[in-house]
């Protein structure tokens, strides 16, 4: 009942994360590979050098493998469910975003509240061809970011966010 | 577009000729006028100090070496003289060229601030999205009958424009200018422009001239009796409350951090006389030194409190050493929070602090004082404060009104008539305060209430709701429980409503959203001396 599949709407109401009547529209399943390459490569270098100094010094070795395995594997089971659980949502006067698994959030922004909007896109986001949208409000403690999105759907959201924000603005 | 300056005495600050040293990107239509100029030596008296303090210490920690090398230097004295006097001068003249590329202007829309010397800086600030005007006066400032004039916008750290120093006269009036122009009340004004005697032309020659003495001989003579009429008077203001010091001291003494600090002297006390090593008491410097510079802080910032009520807003004056005068407009204060801690119950003393945009604490405003609108009240002057912000809750009568806020401060879900509170699961995960989490919702505001022993209480007003959140971790799932936070503007109130039950959360979310929306349709435009649009 955790993971939330991707893309399609979903019909059913599974409490109060899934308001009546809100479509859900996943992220690109790219994120997936965004998110495990530099985790790979954090976690994958300490394997590689604990086996060859396994290999080369002593078996103990095996222990500084041991730890960076385990977090690796887990990262790679986690991250996909992770990425599938995330969802955003236009509402006709607000924007919901949806996240986690164990630690599930939804955050509502109103329109008329919002003061700016990031596209951002680093090397590999760019390689792999996703951007992230993340809307600004007065609050600094509004967390509202969508990682993985098609660069055409980023720029879409991103005029249309920008659209609706205008016609809704309402000062502070 | 000539405007004209609020100030009686523009003789010293007018300048024109300092737009052709800016480089050109100035307008010519603003009036440019400068801060004082004792300014440099007011904001650097804090560096010569500093150094002071370094050179002492460093001469307190060796003085044999600092006696050797005063000897060594004896003969030579006049060269050391020679080297602090050119050092002098440098900062000096440093200091006059910032002071002369410092100036200001106020238009019907906006302000505008350049400085910087190498690095140039102009700012422009909306007037409509003025959040809070400060006027502080550093206790240096105070004996040169200066102060500085925050405006604070709601742009993140450092957005406030800062005019500084100017008389106190001359920063009153900029102040009652300035805020007028926000109110909207400038159409009034500028419908009699035949007092105006017209500034821009003598800036504009001064402008094209290299040196601008002339002008600034020439100018104000003809401007200052004509600017007298349009000058805005300050808004008249009512006293709402005042803290006694005798109460502030009360309040501090019995803060928990205190008696901590004097139970570690009193065990320092007695381990010194037992071992008869002083070095201990050492140790217990920097902890005894952070509590009594707490304390301090604290009594000094809170000190001579008082709150007033104007058709400009709320004003706020506080201050031992430095003071502080505050007017937050109506509808700028985008939380409130009401807080006792076991300590205060005895005489049921609050503590009553705001979110304002702008205020979010950063260099210049002293962070935690800024955001108190009562440093600490009884229950009555508490409620006060909050009728400041929101005169009326729209709960229904003044009697039901009285009995939520009572509720909302005090009760608890034995005897709740309003609030909706946790459900009895949610026990585990908050074994002491589950019977105080809880939300009421009025006409005008959502109050969120949660804490056994520090009881807490927010106030915000549905039209300042920023976004909405809603979190769950695992342990809540298993129990069906879900948590609700109101984004707000940074600061000391941090609404959240803990361990709901997670339909109920969801609707408070779905339903708060929608009233957010209602509220902020009919909200009090950002000039508040117009009508509602």
């Amino acid at each position: 009942m955790t993971s939330t599949p991707a893309g399609p709407p979903t019909a059913r109401a599974t409490g109060p994360f899934d308001p009546p009547g809100v479509e859900w529209q996943g992220v690109s399943p790219r994120l997936v590979r965004a998110r495990l390459i530099p985790a790979s490569v954090v976690l994958g270098v300490p394997v590689v050098a604990g086996a060859v100094l396994t290999a080369l010094v002593s078996p103990w070795f095996w222990l500084l493998v041991g730890v960076p395995a385990a977090l690796l594997l887990w990262t790679v089971v986690l991250v996909p469910r992770q990425v599938r659980a995330i969802g955003y949502a236009e509402r006709d006067d607000d924007l919901l975003i949806r996240k986690g698994i164990l630690f599930r959030s939804l955050v509502v922004v109103p329109y008329g509240r919002m003061q700016y909007v990031d596209v951002e896109a680093g090397p590999l986001d760019r390689n792999l061809g996703i951007a992230s949208v993340q809307l600004h409000t007065a609050s600094a403690s509004t967390d509202a970011d969508i990682p993985g999105l098609v660069p055409d759907e980023a720029e879409r959201l991103r005029d249309r966010l920008s659209s609706r924000g205008e016609a809704r603005l309402a000062g502070l | 577009m000539p405007t004209t300056p609020p100030s009686g005495r523009p003789a010293t600050r007018h300048d024109g000729a300092a737009d052709a040293a800016a480089g050109g990107a100035a307008r010519d239509d603003l009036r440019w006028r400068r801060v004082h100029p004792v300014t440099p030596l007011v904001r650097g008296w804090a560096v010569v100090v500093g150094a002071l303090v370094v050179v002492g210490s460093q001469v307190a920690d060796d003085v044999q070496s600092a006696a050797d090398l005063a000897g060594r230097i004896d003969g030579l004295w006049w060269k050391v003289v020679l080297v602090l006097l050119l050092i002098v001068g440098i900062a000096f003249g440093y200091a006059a060229l910032a002071w002369r590329m410092t100036a200001f202007a106020v238009d019907d829309d906006a302000v505008h601030l350049r400085k910087g010397v190498l690095f140039r800086q102009q700012r422009h600030a909306r007037l409509d999205r003025l959040q809070a005007v400060d006027v502080r006066q550093p206790l240096l400032a105070r004996l040169f009958g200066l102060a500085e004039l925050r405006l604070e916008v709601a742009g993140g750290t450092d957005s406030a424009v800062a005019i500084g120093f100017l008389t106190d006269a001359d920063a009153g009036h900029l102040r009652a200018d300035l805020l007028a122009r926000a109110a909207g009340i400038k159409a009034a004004r500028a419908a009699t422009p035949g007092t105006g005697p017209a500034p821009a032309p003598p800036a504009g020659d001064a402008a094209a001239t290299p040196e601008g003495s002339a002008a600034e001989g020439a100018a104000p003579p003809g401007t200052a009796p004509g600017t007298e009429p349009s000058e805005a008077p300050e808004a008249p203001e009512r006293t709402v409350y005042e803290v006694p010091p005798s109460r502030l001291l009360a309040s501090l003494v019995r803060l928990p951090g205190l008696w901590l600090a004097v139970l570690l002297l009193a065990g320092l006390g007695v381990v010194v006389t037992v071992t008869r090593n002083v070095g201990i008491l050492m140790s217990a410097l920097p902890a005894v030194l952070g509590v009594g510079g707490y304390l301090f802080q604290r009594f000094a910032g809170e000190f001579g409190f008082r709150a007033a009520l104007s058709p400009d807003g709320i004003r706020l004056r506080h201050g031992l050493l430095e003071t502080r005068a505050q007017t937050i407009p109506p509808g700028r204060v985008q939380a409130v929070s009401l807080t006792q801690g076991p300590w205060w119950r005895g005489p049921d003393w609050w503590r009553v602090r705001v979110n304002v945009a702008g205020y979010g604490g950063g260099e210049g405003g002293n962070g935690e004082s800024q955001n108190v609108l009562l440093p600490v009240g009884p229950r009555s002057e508490a409620l006060t404060a909050v009728g400041l912000v929101l005169p009326d809750l729209d709960a229904g009568d003044l009697d039901t009104t009285l009995a939520l806020l009572d509720e909302a401060l005090v009760g608890d879900a034995r005897t709740d008539r309003w609030f909706l509170t946790s459900p009895r699961r949610a026990r585990l995960l908050d074994p002491w305060s589950w019977r105080r989490n809880g939300y009421a919702v009025t006409g005008r505001a959502l109050l969120a209430r949660g804490g056994r022993f520090v009881r807490r209480l927010e106030v915000v007003p549905h039209e300042r709701t920023q976004s909405l959140g809603l979190e769950q971790g695992p342990w809540q799932r298993r129990r069906g429980l879900a948590s609700v936070t109101l984004h707000s503007t940074p600061g000391p109130v941090m609404p959240t409503v803990q361990h709901m039950d997670a339909d109920e959360a969801a609707r408070l979310l779905a339903e708060q959203s929608v009233r957010a929306r209602a509220a902020r349709a009919h909200a009090t435009p950002e000039r508040w001396m117009e009508d509602p649009r």
